[in-house]
């Protein structure tokens, strides 16, 4: 097929709530366009990792050009940049979006807006997006579409009259939604003759080619053999192909303004090929780079070790490999007086977090510990020097340090006004600080608060969830960070401190959290063959004790006649259960313990 | 006996007889209610399984053999004899050999242990269990205490030559003093060996359903360590001492065929659900195919299977797995660490784990031996697990 002239291409991306039906209208297109035929249809033809089907997110962006003949008899070549939809991959979503011209926004005819589709529709709207709402779920009898596209006119502005009604799952109206595509949606522009510039909006490893670069073009061209040059990353390389998805990689002989692709230039590692990152020619004055390129950093960190200290070479290996895949995936070697040598891990959140740690417990086989999540603290020392902490255990003795600060965030929670109680509630709780309240048609309320990042890193989001029956949704953006009164919460374990434990609370909450803290170490820690003490401590002073009591009986009183097998069975099972189970000095603490912290009531 | 090596020939021999004449609430061995029809079915098979082993193998004489059950005592007379004579005539019997059976209350009269000497049994394992009506009722027992008595006066009137009682304890409801009362009045007729067991709740009995269900209480730790060391001090005031974490013996009267469970040796078995161990040499003999240090086989549970098995010519057995020399070392630190014979150590790191548990005052050591104290014999799992870890 020949390159398609700009005003032939569109590229596009679908902006919607978790549930709302983003996959399911991309499939449809994909099988109404015959990109993908109706044999080799599976459910989320777009998420290909296991994870991703599993907990039916999109953690990975991904491309597929869908060639489609409209009704004013052209030829047109649409671009579905598909985005991930978790909280934690914003920065992700905003570069997809830069990629594109146009967004589908798709709604829930009974649920209405959600506050993250709104935070990402303004996104788009600020990067200068033409909107094309769709009002999805037409079929299902508690739709109220009418009163959706009000609250869509109301909240973006789009006349509720220039709504789509579609039924992704029967395929009611998705027609109309390829027609406007075309006709809503504006061409790329750019210049197919003037020094390349072009989107880095993800990428991917491959352990055969290499780095593959998910690209948009804006100007110029590409084509095998092109020497080009990352601007922020400032790393140059020759291109060997150059392709696009439809919606597996096929080679082209040469991309063009306005195209979406990918290329391959024997890139060995993700960190050179960055999201947002703007990629020009060699031996051409540099044009100005794609504006929004930001570094992507983590937002939170934790300890990982494996739980045999000889598995701490695979673990790296592990670690590496990943990484070649996740750009926002930060580590660095630690080692733990309690769990040994291991690494400090960073990440974009808990659910990138989690993604990790499963993805190496399954792929590569580890078993692990992690400690508990804990964000950087500014620290400021007494003698003028500042430290970024992101380990509780290395914050340093109270006598050195000045003061400390605590990273804040920016939160926006869209939610019934009937709920509003509860979730203020909740941010108060949390130390939150109220900024604004704002009504918006229909029941909803637009609610702000500031609030520490840590602490709503945990259990924040299923808090709000249940507080408000699952109707409130949020987004938050880090806010600079605040002078607090921070202390360092030691727990010692038979009398000996274990680091991994160590936890930074606010003073006031200290005495409490750290008395609840061994309370519930207490219930997770089994008991020994001896009695183990728990105590907490701040500065050295011990602040609350608990006691896990001995073991009392753990015998089989009947060997079961000449059945030795059982015996040994049930003997291999228990072995299995204590090898989950880290020993630190001579007691067995299982990784529930690590985590205790996180889930103290308040 | 060394670390990896397997156990050398068998010299004795298990028969599993699994009639009943009711589910206990606790039971879940290989039994069959009812059903006095199949007894003569089942014995025909178990004899066909007996004539084909005592040909395939070629050894000494048993120095032990073991009628286990079910309830071995409701064997009809006729049938028994046969039986035994079957294993005389099958594999020889070696001079002192310890020929036990195990028998219920209500099957025991004067007669029957006078049959039972006669055909060369000189041990008898006694089910008493309690001698507290309303224990025996919870437990589903079929008899009740005055039977349990005047079996026992039969067994000792008879001049049965060692005698032993098992007693459950930790039964809810039923109180220390209950159980000591019990114990006391068991002593009377002088046993030469005790087995004293908790009540454990085993997955699927009817016990499990009540308690899972609410209808029962479960065993409780504070009962169970108090009459756990109210039977190690009666007992051992008595003479009997214990040598196993559920068995005290007069010096010299511990169960010859038990020990050579618990000490590594091999053993033949025969029967529905009965287990055998075997030496790689005697295992190949009998026609096992694969490789390993040592062997464990099993048969059907179900009488009528095995039955069917024996029949098709593959002698009733379900199952078998060779060990490795892993897996041989820790069946002999986890059976050799219930006696109070102890265990041997292999490694320095076992070693210094000991020592951290003998600190603990959990292990002792002695002669180059370790072995578990009355505490640690509590936690006896936990401390296997422990040394078999390094």
């Amino acid at each position: 097929m020949p390159s398609h002239s700009p005003r032939h291409i569109r590229n596009f991306s679908i902006i919607a709530h978790i549930d709302h039906g983003k996959s399911t209208l991309a499939d449809r297109l994909l099988e109404i366009t015959g990109t993908v035929s109706a044999r080799d249809m599976t459910e989320q033809v777009l998420d290909t990792m296991d994870l991703e089907r599993e907990r039916g997110i999109t953690i990975k962006a991904q491309a597929v050009r869908m060639p489609y003949h409209a009704e004013d008899g052209q030829d047109y070549e649409l671009n579905l940049i598909d985005t991930p939809g978790h909280v934690d991959f914003a920065y992700e979503v905003s570069r997809a979006l830069a990629a594109c011209e146009g967004a589908l926004l798709v709604v829930d005819a009974s649920q209405g807006i959600e506050a993250q589709t709104l935070a990402n529709v303004y996104k788009a709207l600020e990067l200068g997006l033409e909107i094309v709402p769709i009002i999805n779920k037409i079929d299902l009898p508690q739709s109220e579409p009418e009163q959706v596209a009000q609250e869509i006119e109301a909240v973006i502005g789009i006349a509720a009259a220039d709504c789509l009604l579609v039924s992704a799952r029967t395929g009611e109206g998705v027609d109309r939604v390829l027609e406007a595509i075309v006709t809503r949606l504006p061409a790329p522009k750019g210049d197919p003759e003037a020094t390349l510039r072009a989107l880095i909006f993800d990428c991917k490893y491959d352990s055969y080619r290499g780095v593959v670069v998910y690209v948009r073009l804006l100007d110029g061209s590409l084509r095998s053999g092109t020497q080009i040059r990352m601007m922020a990353a400032q790393k140059t390389f020759a291109v060997d192909e150059v392709g696009v998805f439809r919606p597996g990689m096929e080679a082209v002989a040469e991309l063009r303004a306005g195209e979406v692709g990918y290329l391959i230039a024997s890139i060995r590692n993700v960190r050179d090929s960055k999201v947002g990152d703007t990629i020009t020619e060699v031996g051409r004055a540099e044009p100005l780079p794609v504006p929004g390129y930001r570094q992507a950093s983590p937002m939170v960190w934790a300890g990982l070790f494996p739980i045999d200290s000889n598995d701490y070479q695979d673990l790296k290996e592990a670690l590496e490999r990943l990484q070649l895949n996740d750009a926002a995936l930060a580590f660095e070697p630690e080692s733990s007086l309690a769990l040994g040598f291991g690494f400090r891990c960073g990440f974009l959140g808990l659910l990138h977090m989690e993604i990790v740690q499963e993805r190496l417990e399954r792929e590569f086989d580890l078993e692990l510990i992690t400690t508990a999540p804990s964000v950087a603290y500014r620290v400021q020392l007494r003698d003028g020097h500042t430290a970024e902490i992101d380990n509780p255990d290395q914050l340093p003795e109270p006598g050195l340090v000045d003061f400390i600060e605590e990273p804040r965030v920016k939160l926006e929670v869209v939610l019934p006004k009937q709920f509003l109680g509860g979730i203020m509630e909740l941010c108060q709780e949390r130390r939150g600080e109220f900024v604004h309240l704002e009504y918006q048609p229909g029941d909803r309320a637009l609610l702000t608060y500031d609030l520490p990042l840590g602490e709503i890193i945990h259990d924040f989001y299923d808090q709000l969830k249940s507080r408000s029956r699952g109707y409130a949704s949020m987004d938050y953006q880090l806010a600079g960070y605040r002078r607090e009164q921070l202390v360092k919460l030691d727990i010692l374990v038979a009398g000996a401190k274990v680091d991994a434990l160590s936890a930074i609370v606010h003073r006031e909450q200290a005495a409490n959290q750290g008395r609840k803290l061994v309370q519930r170490l207490r219930q997770v820690i089994p008991r020994q063959l001896f009695e183990v003490a728990l105590q907490a401590a701040i500065g050295g002073k011990v602040i609350a004790r608990e006691t896990v009591p001995a073991l009392r009986k753990d015998v089989l009183a009947k060997c079961y006649g000449g059945d030795i097998t059982r015996k040994r069975k049930l003997l291999e099972k228990q072995r299995e259960g204590k090898q989950r189970m880290k020993r630190v000095g001579s007691v067995e603490i299982p990784q529930e313990a690590f985590m205790a912290v996180l889930s103290l009531d308040r | 006996m060394t670390a990896e090596g397997g156990p050398g020939p068998a010299r004795s021999l298990y028969l599993h007889i699994p009639f009943c004449t009711q589910r206990c609430h606790y039971c879940d061995f290989a039994i069959q209610v009812g059903g006095p029809d199949l007894q003569g079915r089942y014995l025909q098979a178990l004899l066909e399984e007996l004539r084909w082993l005592g040909e395939a193998r070629v050894a000494a004489p048993l120095e032990s053999v073991f009628l286990g059950g079910g309830t071995p005592s409701l064997l009809r007379p006729e049938l028994l004899e046969r039986l035994l004579q079957a294993v005389v005539a099958g594999f020889r019997l070696a001079p002192q050999a310890e020929v036990t059976i195990e028998a219920n209350p209500e099957g025991v009269t004067s007669e029957r242990v006078r049959l039972w000497r006669g055909l060369g049994i000189n041990r008898v394992s006694l089910g008493v269990q309690s001698l507290d009506d309303s224990t025996l009722s919870w437990l589903g027992r079929s008899h009740d205490a005055g039977q349990a008595e005047r079996a026992l006066a039969a067994l000792r009137q008879g001049g049965m030559a060692a005698l032993s009682c098992d007693l459950i304890y930790a039964v809810p409801g039923q109180d220390a003093a209950t159980f000591e009362r019990g114990l006391r009045r068991v002593l009377e007729f002088q046993p030469e060996h005790v087995s004293c067991y908790e009540l454990t709740v085993e997955p699927g009995t009817p016990l499990a359903r009540g308690v899972a269900s609410g209808r029962s209480q479960s065993p409780q730790v504070e009962a169970f360590l108090e009459q756990r060391r109210l039977a190690v001090a009666v007992l051992g005031e008595a003479g009997l001492r214990r040598y196993e974490v559920s068995n005290y013996a007069r010096p010299g009267c511990e169960s010859r065929h038990n020990l050579v469970y618990w000490q590594g040796g091999a053993y033949l078995a025969a029967g529905s659900g009965a287990h055998g161990f075997l030496g790689p040499i005697e295992a190949a003999g009998l026609g096992f195919e694969g490789k390993g240090v040592a062997l464990r086989y099993w048969h059907f549970r179900n009488a009528a299977s095995y039955a069917r098995s024996v029949a098709d010519g593959s002698l009733g057995v379900r199952g078998h797995e060779w060990l490795t020399p892993e897996d041989l070392a820790l069946e002999r630190l986890a059976c050799g660490l219930r006696l109070t014979t102890g265990v041997e150590l292999q490694t320095p790191a076992q070693w210094r784990t000991a020592a951290h548990l003998q600190g603990l005052g959990l292990l002792e050591v002695a002669g180059g031996r370790v072995r578990a104290t009355s505490n640690g014999v509590d936690v006896l799992d936990r401390l296997t697990l422990e040394l078999a870890a390094v």
